[in-house]
């Protein structure tokens, strides 16, 4: 691989790569707002200025003040150029650290704040914000300016999603090119000059595409804040831990940020992988977190609608061996789920197979609408891992079960995962049985025909893998600590089935994976990530 | 090594003070003529060290760090953004801050930050200060010039948002020294370009 030479290091680059760049994938950071790897070269905001040492030199003329004169004489300085435009080449010398580009660096930074409010307290920005990270490297001098600030609109609402300080920014364009390049929705533009300059929605529109969070992402800056995440958390009290998104079957990296003093997710960033979801996560899987948190099962519930009785989740789970017990081993059904983690199906599969059953059905989701961004139409993250830990491809669906049941072919459920597509009322012969029983993290309609439901932890709460629609295993992270007395969802599965004389004799998750291909392709997708 | 010994001579004693009553006398005498001194006698010739806690108490000095309040804003919010600074600082983990954001048809809403819940655990603080170091907004402060009246009840030293609020400052104000131009004050330089 041909390579140049940055501030005395080799960099390898490949033909066509920028400066910038090239720097980027050797893991080297030259200054940068306006740039980012995802997106089209702007070079509107000149912090990544670097000095092309080889080559012709242009010399501009300058006025230096003369500290012995007192007076400003003339004099020239190297010309320098935008590191994220200019094309890497053989025998290129370029520096990004010489006095000149120091000098360069601090002084766009200092431009840059110069009508800053810098209101970093209430700023939702502050911690992550790369005018302070780039004041605290490569200004680190008091403001000089003594004059007001020029005032532009602020907490202006740009769409249901998302809120814009046009205080707070310094007109990169990013945002616009995220709406441009990523979405094709032309729905942000900027308008005016200088340090008059703002971004803006177009007339007649709201920013309401599927991607609005992502404008937010990629702002540097704290212009743009998510309506969500506003005022919410500080984020210098957050840890993130990797996690997969449970929204569809694309299976988009991303980083679970949770606050560990509260033990609750407080939101979703994209995690960069060039292989499934680039730099990049849709609003709906943005938002996915909330089913951490809303609508969940924390106890063991026995009986349905109004005689439903809350109870400890190992009570939960003794009556679920008292009423599966009254049926005959075969004539029990398992419902795997799209929804649920490969080793939450896998223990199902298992105990199935023990239990000597064949019947074995798929709950999944419906549909959901697609696009060709990044959006599956498969709105279940684990349509693959269910058939992978099931050993084919599953065809009966809850319908299949609903019949089988009224055939009097099965006589007892037993279901990880509440999602499913039917209607509740669709589901009459499951809420008429006797022994019904769910594992379920949420509510849902599964759940709600269920005479016992079980607690288990959900996503955020466990560790696990999704087989995404490439077929790509994916290992997701535990980021807090399940609620109290709920466990694992493989976990009580092994229990119940232990409870059932069918024990797994799995003592960790690794033990479950069906396929070994799956565990190495998820050790794999930890590695890369 | 010898350890040196240096011996003392005994003070000799006269007659009377061997007799042992007329030391004892001497002694009572002045016993009581501090007594009747201080108890009876005028306010400025009394030499007494204690004071009569809790009905008195001693003045503390100016920079003394006593119970935590929230100073107000002239209209009687509270001066805070929320912006949790002071819980970042603090390390005891004391302050507890939920965020909250004035609707837009409220006059304050040019403040956007402001504090729905805020809460310090008087029992967890250990008066360092460092929450009043930390505010940019001068908006707690320790000056009231009282420590935390006792009590048997944990609850009692959970101080909330109000509490804080009506607490006024050694000086009797409620207000900060430091003031500035607010949203709405004609010398305010305004929240957008509209509003000059």
């Amino acid at each position: 691989m041909p390579s140049f030479t940055l501030d005395g290091q080799q960099v390898p680059y490949e033909p066509g790569d920028t400066i910038l760049r090239a720097a980027w994938r050797a893991g080297i950071e030259i200054p940068h707002y306006c740039w980012h790897p995802g997106l089209s070269v702007a070079a509107n905001c000149r912090m990544c200025l670097v000095h092309i040492e080889s080559g012709r030199q242009m010399a501009m003329p300058i006025l230096r003040f003369d500290q012995a004169k007192q007076t400003y004489v003339p004099d020239t300085k190297p010309k320098l150029m935008p590191a994220c435009q200019f094309p890497a080449g053989d025998d290129l010398v370029v520096s990004s650290t010489s006095e000149v580009v120091k000098t360069a660096q601090q002084h766009v930074q200092e431009w840059l704040l110069l009508n800053h409010p810098v209101d970093c307290p209430i700023c939702d920005q502050a911690g992550e914000c790369k005018l302070q990270d780039y004041w605290a490297t490569h200004d680190q001098q008091m403001k000089r300016k003594r004059t007001e600030i020029v005032h532009k609109p602020k907490a202006v609402r740009f769409g249901p999603t998302i809120v814009y300080d046009a205080e707070r920014c310094i007109s990169c364009t990013r945002c616009v090119r995220v709406c441009d390049e990523l979405v094709g929705d032309h729905v942000l533009d900027s308008r005016e000059r200088g340090n008059r300059s703002e971004i803006f929605v177009a007339p007649g529109r709201e920013l309401d595409h599927r991607y609005t969070l992502m404008t937010e992402h990629v702002c540097p800056v704290g212009a743009l804040t998510s309506r969500d995440f506003r005022f919410k958390a500080r984020v210098w009290f957050l840890k993130s831990a990797n996690g997969i998104c449970s929204g569809c079957a694309k299976g988009c990296n991303m980083h679970v940020d949770y606050d560990p003093r509260s033990r609750e997710v407080e939101r979703l960033r994209p995690r960069d992988n060039m292989d499934v979801n680039q730099f990049w996560m849709c609003d709906d899987g943005m938002m996915s977190y909330k089913a951490v948190r809303e609508d969940r099962v924390l106890t063991g519930l026995v009986g349905r609608g109004e005689a439903r009785e809350r109870v400890a989740a190992s009570a939960a789970l003794a009556f679920a061996v008292e009423r599966l017990s009254a049926v005959p081993a075969d004539k029990v059904a398992f419902v795997l789920s799209a929804t649920a983690s490969t080793e939450e199906n896998a223990a199902l599969a298992r105990l199935a197979e023990a239990m000597g059953s064949v019947h074995l059905y798929l709950a999944a989701r419906p549909d959901w609408e697609g696009d060709d961004i990044l959006r599956s139409a498969d709105h279940n993250p684990n349509r693959a891992g269910a058939n992978l830990a099931a050993g084919h491809a599953l065809e009966e669906s809850v319908e299949d079960l609903v019949s089988d049941l009224l055939a009097g072919a099965v006589g007892a459920v037993v279901a990880v995962g509440a999602d499913s597509a039917e209607a509740l009322e669709a589901l009459a012969p499951m809420a008429a049985l006797d022994a019904s029983v769910v594992f379920a993290s949420n509510h849902g309609v599964l759940s709600d025909a269920a005479s016992v439901v079980v607690p288990i932890a959900s996503w955020a709460e466990s560790v696990g893998t999704y087989v995404n629609e490439q077929g790509r295993a994916q290992a997701y992270r535990r980021a807090v600590t399940p609620p109290g007395g709920v466990q694992e969802g493989w976990r009580a599965i092994a229990d119940l089935a232990e409870a059932l004389g069918h024990g797994l004799g799995v003592e960790r998750t690794e033990e479950l994976m069906p396929m070994p291909a799956a565990n190495e392709a998820a050790a794999a997708a930890e590695v890369t990530a | 090594m010898t350890i040196g010994v240096k011996v003392l001579k005994k003070p000799p004693r006269t007659l009377a003070e061997q007799a042992y009553l007329p030391e004892t006398v001497k002694g009572l005498r002045l016993t009581m003529s501090r007594f009747f001194k201080n108890t009876f006698g005028p306010d400025s010739e009394k030499e007494i060290a204690t004071v009569k806690y809790p009905e008195e108490t001693r003045v503390y000095p100016e920079r003394f760090r006593g119970v935590h309040r929230l100073t107000q804003r002239a209209d009687g919010s509270p001066r805070c953004v929320a912006c949790l600074c002071c819980s970042t600082a603090c390390p005891a983990q004391c302050i507890h801050i939920e965020p909250g954001e004035y609707a837009a048809d409220d006059p304050r809403a040019g403040y956007e930050r402001y504090p729905k819940v805020f809460v310090i655990d008087e029992l967890r603080c250990i008066s360092c200060g460092y929450c009043v170091e930390a505010c940019p907004c001068d908006a707690i402060r320790m000056d009231t010039g009282v420590h935390m009246p006792a009590s048997t009840h944990r609850d009692h030293f959970l101080y909330d948002k109000e509490t804080l609020l009506s607490l006024p400052g050694a000086d009797g104000s409620l207000l900060t020294a430091n003031t500035r131009p607010e949203p709405g004050d004609a010398d305010h330089p305004g929240i957008d370009r509209d509003h000059h």
